[in-house]
């Protein structure tokens, strides 16, 4: 995997609508020759959700910040200078001053168990992909960002379109239908404002940019991104995001739209046709045909929408990977609790059958015929997808409010959407996945 | 021999068309797990199969009617569904709407026109064919031409109401606000029950349509049931007096519609709970108790007259009052003396009818009793009216008699008792609060800070601000006094711009002189950077916050203090 590579190529032209959540720290002092901080990611820790954030800030202002992979939850060591310990009392993250004799009983208890010590040298950037209106649901992603203090641009169609996903080392995907049927919500929420300005603006991008419709559209974009996850792009997505986007890239040259997003009926034989091949994740999937049903295919094990199918809530369970030879899928699991309650989504879950066999499951719920939370590779990048909406929304419906993470510092589901953040941080070197 | 052989032929008959009932059925079953799979052309084969036994099989002809678009293929359901109809006689509502819709979704304009006027001429009146059209219509995303549809079967079926209901949703999903109000009159003038329903549906049109849609419906001219949509809708929209004026203007006679469309009103009214439209519940119930009697009236104007207290129409209450006459004493009726500020004839009321109420009421309306004499300031009366109460609810209110009285050791006492086990949970705070203000101030202040706080509690915030800095300066110990210069301070930031800036200078003299120490420094810097939020400067807001975070740490503000300096950040969604 050449991702430094790819890091070391980033343009600094920014794309679509910065948002800056906090100053950049500047580390005014240098770091003490002895002394470092210990970011305890364990029960200790108040507030699981900022100390990435002010992990990443660490990062960005140019200093040695270790990932302590298995070590107290995942921890992370970071210079002992004023700037960080002031940002860490202001977010609330528990910082406790270690001195060199510590650091090295600390490595040596690492070096003994399944625990590996991870460097991370620079924040990544990070593009969200957001449609420039507003949507009445929230995006667990951005919020996990803007609660933790973590820069990233908005983006969109224009820009994927435009080739601006060049400046980005990390893409974050949500609540997005690739399939360009609007979630599949056109039948049931006709009228609705928000639906009316959906499908105008989505309606607008595709005249612009030549195509017949917006499914043509969106079967563009889902190109885009894979080209650049396939360049050595980093692609976390969740929900709706990671089952339309592989159905956009294997319906390629098929109609798989209902007619009211491009006028014609979907191709009777579009299952048989579809090519997965050109997917990240998922094979064999089968569409669901009927437009009324707000569902996509059977890739999703929960059918929250599909009367007479949806399947009830359980609780996920993270996999334990070895530290030292798996680094990459071990960042992704980091967490102070193994076994998380489920969330639903549009798309909840992703049913084994339909997983391609590199696929590397990273939860799943045990006895289930479904998983939730999968990694992979493509060419240069790397792709992972969490299914549901907000892991502190169980039951997230359309109109409902936003979370606000204030109220659950220490969520284990948002950590996992976080360690997707700083996993493209680490430094580059041979890793055995 | 030939009858035995008819005998056999008819009960083989029996027999097959018995065995081919639950074989169709079960056929049909195996068709929808085939659309399930997305299997549609077997799909359709098998219910073709179907069909060749039973040309009216209904369920195998819907079938066709769900797959053979799927496939770009319906015109093949065309004559299948022309011999089901002919077969059924042109009679049976289902076939004629299947063959309907399919003509519609094929876009065979002159077939559906011709197959509706044939139903309406069948069938005179029968409003079926129209509706059918215009609903295939509409799923074609063609809303103009449901409504053309609809219009035109109004004509048809001779009934210019007809329709009132599909043409209004239309109008309103297209945001014709007028229109669809004029649709939802027509509506409710057929149908008085579609009221709920049209308000339901006319609440959602955006503010600026608001007057055109009340307009339409209150007009001069229009029908009762129509005002009195629109009574409801003002009501909503926040005009609850005009709504009243408009509902009372159709309370003409005594039917059980026109008084439930009172209590409906105020029903409404209570659940919107705003000053209006309390208001206007309170004038509704008043009317609504004239046409019931005994119990139920007195209820009624009881609940009216707390209504229209809450609403601040003293002199509405009193009129109320004076109805319910003074041999109908009830505790409804002593709340409401109690909550208009009658206090010596709620006194006098209870007193009367001590030995006819029962023992929770009768403690319940003490403790009302003494919270407004409290809140009077008339401390001993409402020590009188408490009595020999010992309830952990009279233990409370007593901790606030004697604050008020200067009693401080008295008052820690009762709240300490109290704790959090009466009232709600702003009960439990305010005590708490409270105790945590007095815990150190010296018995010497007390009389000079009860008052204070008396005028506090009786809204007199201006004076009470005086008073406070005049009670500080009398308390010794520094924690304390700077508590209670963060109090004043806190009172004077709701006052105008010359109290805001004293504010500012108490907050500042207690976060300069603090040196960090104590609970009110970082109470001070709280209240000082929510100050400045309202002012609109939420950079130095900011400041302030991470000042108090990073200086007071184990400060009990501080999470409080995060949270907003979440908010500002926007790290957190603004609720």
């Amino acid at each position: 995997m050449n991702r430094r590579g790819f890091v070391a190529r980033l343009g600094r032209a920014a794309v679509g609508a910065r948002v800056a959540l906090l100053t950049p720290l500047r580390l005014l002092r240098t770091p003490s020759l002895e002394g470092s901080l210990l970011v305890p990611m364990d029960d200790t820790q108040g507030d699981h959700l900022k100390a990435y954030g002010l992990t990443y800030r660490a990062i960005q202002a140019g200093g040695k910040v270790e990932w302590l992979l298995n070590y107290r939850g995942g921890s992370f060591l970071l210079p002992d200078v004023d700037a960080i310990r002031r940002d860490a009392g202001l977010a609330g993250v528990t910082v406790t001053p270690v001195d060199e004799g510590a650091v090295s009983a600390a490595r040596g208890e690492i070096a003994a168990g399944n625990m590996d010590s991870v460097q991370l040298e620079r924040a990544p950037k990070v593009a969200v992909y957001v449609p420039p209106f507003e949507a009445p649901w929230d995006d667990a992603v951005t919020m996990a960002l803007q609660y933790a203090g973590i820069s990233f641009d908005k983006i969109w169609d224009p820009e994927v379109l435009n080739g601006g996903l060049k400046a980005y080392d990390w893409l974050h995907l949500h609540h997005e239908d690739f399939t360009g049927q609007y979630s599949k919500f056109y039948l049931l929420y006709q009228g609705a404002p928000w639906l009316a300005e959906m499908v105008h603006r989505n309606t607008a991008v595709a005249r612009d940019f030549g195509f017949a419709n917006v499914p043509a559209l969106k079967k563009a974009v889902a190109r885009g991104i894979r080209d650049y996850v396939s360049g050595g792009g980093f692609l976390f997505a969740m929900c709706t995001a990671t089952e339309t986007i592989d159905l956009a890239l294997a319906a390629h040259d098929v109609d798989i739209a209902a007619s009211f997003a491009d006028g014609t009926p979907v191709d009777p034989e579009a299952d048989s046709k579809l090519d997965w091949s050109q997917a990240f994740a998922f094979s064999g999937g089968r569409l669901e045909q009927s437009p009324a049903i707000a569902s996509f295919s059977d890739i999703d094990g929960h059918q929250v929408n599909v009367p007479g199918h949806r399947q009830p809530l359980g609780a996920f369970q993270i996999f334990g990977f070895s530290a030292k030879v798996d680094p990459v899928p071990t960042m992704l699991v980091q967490n102070h609790r193994q076994v998380i309650p489920d969330f639903y989504g549009l798309t909840t879950s992703f049913l084994r059958d339909h997983l391609k066999p590199a696929d590397i499951v990273l939860a799943d719920e045990q006895g289930a015929p479904w998983v939730k939370y999968i990694h992979g590779d493509l060419g240069k990048g790397t792709w992972t997808f969490f299914g549901g909406h907000d892991p502190e929304d169980p039951q997230h419906q359309v109109g409902d409010p936003p979370t606000d993470l204030s109220l659950h510092p220490h969520s284990p589901g948002y950590r996992l959407i976080l360690n997707n953040v700083l996993f493209p941080a680490a430094k580059k070197r041979e890793i055995k996945t | 021999m030939r009858p035995p052989v008819r005998s056999a032929l008819a009960a083989l008959v029996l027999l097959s068309g018995a065995l081919a009932a639950p074989a169709a059925a079960q056929g049909v079953g195996q068709g929808y797990e085939l659309e399930r799979l997305g299997r549609y052309p077997q799909a359709v084969d098998l219910y073709r199969t179907i069909l060749r036994t039973d040309s009216t099989n209904l369920a195998a002809l819907l079938g066709l009617e769900r797959v053979l678009p799927q496939l770009g293929r319906l015109e093949e359901l065309v004559p299948l569904v022309n011999r089901a109809v002919a077969a059924t006689g042109e009679r049976d509502p289902q076939y004629l709407g299947l063959e309907l819709r399919t003509y519609v979704a094929l876009s065979m304009n002159d077939s559906v026109a011709s197959l509706a006027h044939r139903w309406t001429a069948r069938v005179p009146g029968d409003e079926t064919p129209w509706r059918e059209w215009a609903i295939a219509t509409l799923d074609q995303q063609d809303v103009v031409g449901a409504r053309h549809i609809l219009l035109e079967g109004r004509k048809a079926v001779g009934n210019p109401r007809a329709f009132a209901i599909e043409l209004a949703e239309i109008a309103g999903s297209t945001g014709d606000w007028a229109v669809a109000a004029a649709d939802w009159a027509d509506a409710v003038t057929t149908d008085q029950g579609q009221i709920p329903n049209a308000v339901v549906q006319l609440e959602s049109a955006p503010e600026n349509a608001h007057r055109t849609v009340t307009d339409a419906l209150t007009r001069a001219g229009q029908s009762i049931s129509a005002r009195r949509l629109g009574a409801n809708l003002l009501l909503d929209w926040g005009q609850g007096e005009q709504g009243w004026t408009v509902l009372a203007g159709t309370i003409t006679d005594s039917s059980r519609e026109t008084v439930m469309s009172l209590w409906s009103f105020a029903e409404r009214g209570g659940q919107i709970g705003t000053p209006a439209a309390l208001g206007a519940r309170g004038h509704a119930l008043a009317r609504f108790a004239d046409f019931t009697t005994g119990a139920l009236a007195q209820q009624a104007r009881t609940d009216a007259a707390r209504a229209l207290l809450a609403a601040g129409d003293k002199e509405g209450a009193h009129q109320i009052v004076a109805r319910i006459g003074a041999g109908e004493v009830t505790p409804g009726l002593i709340d409401v003396l109690i909550a208009d500020g009658e206090l010596d004839e709620a006194a006098r009321r209870l007193q009367g009818m001590a030995d006819h109420l029962a023992a929770d009421d009768a403690s319940r309306i003490r403790l009302e009793l003494a919270r407004a004499w409290t809140a009077r300031g008339e401390l001993a009366r409402a020590e009188q009216a408490l009595g020999t109460d010992s309830s952990i609810e009279a233990v409370a209110v007593r901790g606030w008699i004697a604050l008020y009285q200067g009693d401080l050791g008295r008052a820690r006492a009762g709240f300490r008792e109290a704790g959090p086990y009466t009232g709600d949970r702003a009960d439990a705070t305010r005590r708490t609060e409270m105790l945590a203000l007095i815990t150190d101030v010296d018995s010497a202040a007390g009389p000079a800070l009860g008052g204070a706080l008396l005028q506090l509690a009786r809204g007199d915030s201006a004076d009470a601000v005086t008073s406070l800095r005049s009670a500080a300066g009398q308390t010794a110990a520094k924690a304390p006094r700077d508590g209670i210069l963060v109090l004043a301070g806190r009172v004077a930031a709701a006052l105008d711009t010359a109290h805001r800036a004293l504010a500012i200078d108490l907050f500042s003299r207690v976060v300069a002189d603090s040196a960090g120490a104590g609970a009110a420094p970082a109470a001070a810097e709280l209240e000082w950077a929510r100050l400045l939020e309202r002012e609109g400067t939420p950079d130095r807001a900011v400041a302030h916050l991470e000042h108090l975070i990073l200086t007071y740490p184990a400060s009990a503000v501080v999470p409080e203090a995060r949270r907003m300096l979440d908010r500002l950040k926007g790290a957190v969604p603004r609720s």
